[in-house]
């Protein structure tokens, strides 16, 4: 009995064995950032940068693994370490794909919602010439999601066009600003569903996109206030202030013109969330380089304009018993209003035939508050393999 | 017979410097093919932006492979390296297979109907069919 058991045991695992050598190939790929940064002066904060050298705040590490199946179907897997995550990886793509036909394809799975011009590539420097894209416009609360895209490429006349949609949900930990308690929390973002276009000719590619989605990001450290608002009977301010299910959007813009040895790109923004507390967002960015060979330079001009809608139009401001809320609230606002400017000079030195030298500095402005005003110096190795 | 002599080595060197000034890269496809393609369709394809043929590039260590993609691609490889990292990390395409030779070339598209590919114009025969001299 025992010899029959070890038989079917061997058996079985030399079974497994030969049907994973019979399995399809399987590609092994990845890229790496290892980035260092520092700001200029002793208080100056920026982007996670201090006045002390930083290694880790855009420095990751990513191995893709993807196999194509047989008719049509392929699966990838994208894991990422992240510096500033302590480099505990993370999925960021793992998706089964399915070519319908030549022109399109359809993804499930968690993937990359196209929000950006460079989203799809976001983490993967070697492809563009900054180190990482504008923080400024890309600073959403989450890139990737668990659902469904759709790729569909055709021609019409001159240009490719390429519409990408997606429906999904994303549920990824995020931390709150420390104006909103600073800690974890686990916010849902369902519903999401939106979609990019994007056409490209020769030397220019144009592109835009709107995406929706039903926002809850559980804030305690608003429980007081809105529970005061609640019992004075403004039900409608403590609402504005919560984010429960409250519909949101995101509406974008993009241009890139590549002639030559000249280009030119821009994207503009809009984020509105409205009723959720959180502050509205207009943001754009114009970035212009000059290729030379091996080595690029390129001048980045960005603004960032943040702001919420005023909760307290329908408050009276001189009722006693609503003093200490109305402040509160005034305070949120005034906090959650922004003008930020930038303005980042950098080259990029393709030594290696996959592999390149990334040195920027950035000027940073606080138009409403000029103690954060912040000049951050940074230097990247970028690779692919 | 001096004269001579000096006349064939007039015309080998000729021909030597001809040969190294015109070393061309020629576009093949299989035989069996019979479409006129255009340099915008070569680019189109091995951009993997025209999916209906199967690109095949040589291996980057081959010094062909910097000249095709400047004179079909007009870009530069570290361009051409970036552009399809775009399309692989996002699950979007991936490269041309690579083949180390000319010899290999002509052998994988000789056998596959929809393959192209792109050799040193000396090494062309009869096995497969020039598309696009560039």
């Amino acid at each position: 009995m025992k010899h029959t058991t070890l038989k079917s045991f061997c058996a079985g695992i030399s079974l497994l064995v030969a049907t994973s050598s019979h399995a399809a190939d399987i590609d092994f790929s990845g890229f790496a950032t290892i980035a260092a940064g520092t700001t200029t002066a002793s208080e100056e904060q920026y982007l996670g940068y201090g006045n002390d050298f930083d290694f880790n705040q855009d420095s990751l590490f990513a191995l893709q693994t993807s196999s194509n199946l047989e008719n049509g179907f392929s699966v990838t897997a994208q894991l990422i370490a992240r510096g500033r995550d302590d480099w505990s990886p993370a999925f960021e793509w793992a998706f089964l794909g399915y070519e319908v036909n030549n022109n399109w394809k359809i993804l499930a799975g968690r993937q990359r919602a196209p929000f950006f011009m460079y989203s799809d590539f976001l983490d993967v420097s070697y492809a563009y010439h900054w180190i990482s894209p504008p923080a400024g416009v890309y600073n959403l609360a989450f890139d990737s999601f668990d659902g469904i895209g759709s790729i569909y490429s055709s021609q019409l006349g001159e240009f490719d066009s390429t519409f990408h949609a997606v429906v999904g949900r994303n549920q990824d930990k995020i931390t709150l600003p420390a104006s909103a308690g600073g800690v974890e929390v686990k916010p849902d973002f369902k519903n999401l569903v939106g979609a990019s276009w994007t056409l490209n000719r020769d030397w220019l590619t144009l592109r835009g996109g709107y995406f929706q989605a039903d926002m809850t990001i559980p804030v305690a450290a608003l429980d007081g206030l809105t529970g005061g608002w609640n019992a004075s009977g403004f039900g409608n301010i403590a609402e504005a202030l919560k984010a429960e299910e409250d519909k949101v959007w995101f509406a974008e813009l993009g241009f890139q013109i590549d002639y030559d040895d000249i280009f030119v790109i821009g994207e503009f923004t809009r984020l509105d969330l409205k009723d959720t507390g959180f502050s509205n967002d207009d943001s754009f960015y114009i970035s212009i380089g000059k290729r030379f060979d091996d080595i690029s330079i390129h001048v980045t001009y960005g603004a960032d304009d943040d702001e919420l809608e005023n909760l307290l139009a329908n408050v009276p401001s001189n009722v006693t018993a609503l003093a200490p809320l109305y402040a509160v609230t005034q305070g949120i606002i005034a906090n959650e209003k922004r003008e930020e400017r930038y303005v980042t000079a950098g080259l990029k030195w393709d030594f290696h035939p996959v592999a390149s030298f990334k040195l920027e500095v950035t000027q940073f402005e606080d138009n409403l508050d000029n103690q954060q005003d912040a000049t951050l110096v940074k230097a990247a190795l970028v690779t692919v393999f | 017979m001096m004269i001579s002599n000096f006349l064939k080595a007039v015309v080998i060197a000729s021909l030597l410097v001809c040969s190294v000034a015109q070393a061309e890269i020629v576009v093949v496809v299989n035989n069996t093919n019979a479409a006129a393609l255009t340099k915008n369709d070569v680019s189109r394809i091995f951009l993997g932006k025209m999916k209906k043929y199967t690109p095949v590039n040589v291996s980057s260590s081959n010094a062909l492979r910097a000249d095709f993609n400047k004179k079909a691609l007009n870009k530069s490889s570290s361009q051409v390296k970036a552009y399809w990292s775009k399309l692989v990390f996002s699950g979007k395409g991936t490269p041309p297979k690579e083949f180390g030779s000319d010899a290999e070339i002509k052998a994988f598209v000789a056998s596959n109907p929809n393959a192209i590919g792109y050799i040193d114009s000396a090494s062309l025969d009869g096995t497969v069919k020039a598309a696009l001299t560039l």
